[in-house]
């Protein structure tokens, strides 16, 4: 696996008619070439390379430990990297001035002391990082948590938390978004929140870039996705493209055996294997082909379905690879 | 209030940036309740000092400056910066409850110029330790005032008195800046706050007492010097200007290598 694979994730105009760039917010390319970092004898992150392009939300995947955190905090500047780069619109973290107007960065669910209230902890971030004070209130509106302003912090639920380190990262109105798990602890209305806001972020051209352990999290917000395993590039596509990969159907019949044989009869290629509970998984072949196999060989059908759906079957089949 | 809105210019006078970036430092302390908690413990520590002093009988053995020698007064105001234990216990504190809540993240994102964010920090830290060596010094002299008339009518070394005031606020200063230095370089909060208390209430004050010789060139024995405190059975300590040199030479050397650690740290 030290082949360096690098795939560029084109914009795709049509899908959204084209980025829209509105009031000043303009999305950057956020890039990683080569990346490797290691803690003493643990290699973390392992010569990764990858592109994430505004206007689009992109899910960064992988199993847990497997490098997501480390890389974007290389990327953020607070891990320097062995060997290798990670740059927002060309630069490296530390050369952006300002960087609070450029990126926004929400890491995990802590970094608050938990007896100062949510806007006196964004006023504190605002003050450092060089921008209005008032954001402070406009952003826990932005994140519906305008009840609790003057709330100590150390009340909060995980769920209002997550929102709390949202508001931070939209202080200085960025371009770009860096959100590690950030749907961590939000309960499913909270993600159904959480899923409009950031492809409507997106869609004002800004850079979304989410990193989850779990596809199913994000398959209906993300536009393309980035997954490694083991601290390694595994795919970068658009998420259509990862199901992408032929028929492939689901059939439970209470007669496999004659209904096998009539599909090789009509169809040589065909491959069946009959899973665990019973049902047949079948590739290379369509529906009709299935349906009129069954006819023929008078199969009983009780399920016949496209299994392309499943793709946390993808997922893990994608990331279980690398453990070998 | 440091309200910008228009975009800063990269030749945003950097003076400006660092003023934002301490006045961010002091909007932190200020919206936590610590600073009041260390604050009452500077007024109950100084109150019992002064007290003490006036009022504790001599014990054989021990040669204490009595109240009528101008030692023995300087002595009961040099009380007044007791406050120096709780600067330096909330300038660790500040920053080892930055590294356990991982608030330091934040403030990294924002700035990502590490040095000057200790450099906000230490500076900062050193305003509230100036202020508890301030108010520390006004509530010392009044309860020293109130009280002294009941033991003796000798002469105020007024002075000295101002001098030790002033001593009082730079000593609690520094050490605070050394309390955020030592924080950094300990990095986990019971372990520093215990061996700053260790330190300072114990190690120091034997080493200042049986060899004062070296005692003196300690912090706290600096902080003797700059107090123009006398010891006991006679010791002296370093003169005004020594001791505040040795005082600021501690806290720079540790500045700098807290700030030299936290440069390339990983923030994980």
């Amino acid at each position: 696996m030290t082949e360096q694979l690098r795939t560029e994730i084109a914009p795709d105009p049509g899908r959204h008619g084209g980025p829209v760039v509105s009031g000043g917010t303009r999305g950057a390319t956020i890039e990683v070439t080569s990346l490797t970092k290691h803690f003493g004898d643990v290699v973390a992150v392992d010569d990764l390379s990858f592109s994430v392009q505004p206007g689009r939300v992109t899910g960064f995947l992988g199993p847990n430990g497997s490098g997501k955190t480390t890389t974007l905090r290389c990327l953020l500047g607070l891990v320097t990297p062995t060997s290798g780069s990670a740059t927002i619109d060309g630069r490296r973290y530390h050369d952006i001035h300002t960087p609070a107007r450029v990126v926004g960065a929400a890491l995990e669910a802590t970094g608050f002391h938990p007896g100062r209230s949510a806007r006196n902890h964004l006023r504190v971030l605002a003050r450092a990082g060089g921008i209005d004070e008032r954001r402070a209130e406009e952003t826990l509106e932005l994140v519906g948590l305008s009840d609790s302003v003057n709330r100590a912090v150390g009340g909060f639920s995980l769920g209002m938390r997550q929102r709390l380190q949202l508001a931070a990262a939209l202080l200085g109105d960025p371009g770009v978004l860096v959100l590690d798990e950030p749907a961590n602890g939000l309960d499913p209305e909270g993600i159904a929140w959480l899923r409009a806001f950031l492809r409507y972020l997106a869609s004002e051209g800004r850079t979304v870039l989410v990193s989850s352990h779990m596809l199913s999290e994000v398959e209906q917000t993300v536009d393309d996705i980035v997954i490694i395993a083991r601290g390694k590039f595994i795919r970068a596509c658009p998420l259509a493209e990862l199901t992408d990969h032929g028929q492939r159907l689901i059939v439970r019949t209470p007669h496999a055996e004659a209904l096998t044989a009539a599909l090789l009869g009509v169809a040589p290629d065909v491959h069946v294997v009959v899973q665990d509970d019973g049902s047949l998984l079948i590739d290379n072949v369509e529906a009709p082909t299935v349906g009129r196999a069954a006819l023929e060989s008078h199969a009983e059908l009780h399920e016949l379905r496209p299994a392309t759906s499943d793709l946390e079957e993808v997922f893990l089949s994608l990331t279980g690879g690398a453990q070998s | 209030m440091s309200v910008q809105t228009a975009p800063a210019s990269p030749t945003t006078s950097s003076t400006a940036h660092r003023r934002r970036l301490v006045s961010a430092e002091i909007l932190k302390i200020t919206t936590t309740k610590m600073w009041l908690g260390m604050l009452i413990g500077v007024v109950l520590y100084i109150g019992i000092g002064v007290v003490a002093t006036i009022f504790a009988p001599t014990q054989p053995g021990v040669d204490v400056p009595t109240l009528e020698t101008a030692d023995g007064m300087r002595n009961l105001f040099a009380n007044g910066g007791g406050g120096y234990v709780f600067a330096i216990v909330i300038g660790a504190l500040g920053m080892t409850q930055e590294l356990r809540h991982q608030t330091l993240t934040s403030m990294l994102l924002a700035e990502p110029r590490r040095n000057r964010v200790m450099v906000a920090k230490m500076g900062a830290y050193g305003l509230v330790g100036a202020f508890y060596g301030l108010v520390g010094i006004v509530f010392g002299y009044l309860l020293a005032l109130a009280l002294l008339p009941l033991k003796t009518h000798a002469d105020l070394p007024t002075t000295a008195m101002w001098q030790i005031a002033g001593g009082a606020i730079l000593g609690c200063a520094l050490f605070a800046v050394l309390g955020v230095a030592v924080g950094t370089l300990v990095r986990n909060q019971i372990g520093a706050i215990l061996g700053i208390l260790v330190w300072v209430l114990l190690i120091e004050q034997l080493v200042v007492v049986f060899l004062p010789k070296v005692g003196k060139w300690l912090p706290g024995g600096a902080l003797g010097g700059v107090l123009q405190a006398t010891g006991f059975n006679g010791t002296t300590y370093l003169p005004v200007w020594g001791g505040s040199l040795v005082l600021i030479g501690y806290a720079v050397v540790f500045g700098m290598l807290a700030a030299a650690t936290t440069q390339r740290r990983d923030v994980t």
